[in-house]
């Protein structure tokens, strides 16, 4: 049906979703779009992609200080680490845009809107994941799947945008997050 | 007359060769096209796939860009 049609180059997925062996999102097309409604310029994307990021952190922190076993409250605390240094990334990418130099406490100030990432709150990833808490590779896998819902909202935030700039700025977060799925999926497959 | 429009081969690649595709290209110059019913997607699709289910594929095609690869599934 898409032969002849003018593409350059199609590819079928051999086996589908099913044969896909990285981590998968849930949701509608639109879900979580809400919070990048094409009003905001690309200063205030990459607040709300900041903010995000803070979301997730302070979900982390606050498991770690209410799960039971120290290994997990450990990790945890390294889940929150890691998030801190994808703000910084962030927040290069908006001083670079804007040419201000703020720091990260400033930059935080900024957020308006606290979240989680990929558009849906701590209840509702817990009650999708239901995780076992007190396991180290479900908290990952927990994780791993806030992290796939994170990179599917900023491509499809991304695709949506009318604005190139945004576009590209999305497509960059979009980029860090895959590469923080690589470094989670790794994580999983390491020995604990 | 554009006969390479007429010529264009589908190839098969499983999900490794679909992640080397991004690595080649970068994330915004593919597309990856979900042509399952909706509640499917819901169910699971992957990060950053475009919904057009196989039905309505006719007369969206408008949407995609054809100078993007595309990895259909």
């Amino acid at each position: 049906m898409l032969r002849g049609k003018g593409f350059s180059d199609i590819y079928n997925l051999a086996g589908g979703i099913r044969d896909w062996k990285s981590p998968v999102a849930v949701g509608t097309p639109d879900q979580g779009l809400d919070l990048f409604d094409g009003s905001e310029g690309l200063e205030e994307t990459l607040i709300i992609g900041f903010g995000l990021e803070q979301g997730l952190r302070e979900f982390y922190l606050t498991m770690s200080t209410e799960v039971e076993q120290h290994d997990v409250a450990k990790l945890f605390n390294t889940l929150a680490e890691i998030e801190v240094r994808h703000q910084e990334q962030l927040l290069k990418q908006y001083q670079l845009v804007t040419g201000k130099k703020v720091s990260i406490e400033d930059f935080s100030a900024l957020i308006v809107q606290p979240s989680m990432e990929g558009g849906m709150s701590t209840d509702e990833y817990l009650s999708r994941y239901q995780p076992d808490l007190s396991s180290m590779s479900d908290v990952l896998s927990l994780a791993l799947s806030i992290e796939a819902q994170a990179f599917d909202l900023y491509q499809r935030a991304a695709g949506n945008a009318t604005d190139e700039g945004i576009s590209e700025a999305l497509y960059k977060i979009a980029d860090d997050e895959r590469a923080h799925i690589n470094r989670l999926a790794a994580m999983i497959n390491s020995p604990h | 007359m554009r006969w390479k429009q007429f010529l264009t081969p589908v190839r098969s690649i499983d999900w490794r060769q679909a992640e080397g595709l991004i690595d080649e290209h970068g994330l915004q110059e593919i597309t990856f096209l979900d042509v399952r019913q909706p509640s499917e997607y819901e169910a699971g699709h992957l990060p950053g796939a475009v919904l057009v289910p196989l039905g309505e594929l006719d007369k969206r095609l408008a949407e995609l860009d054809k100078d993007k690869p595309l990895v259909v599934y």
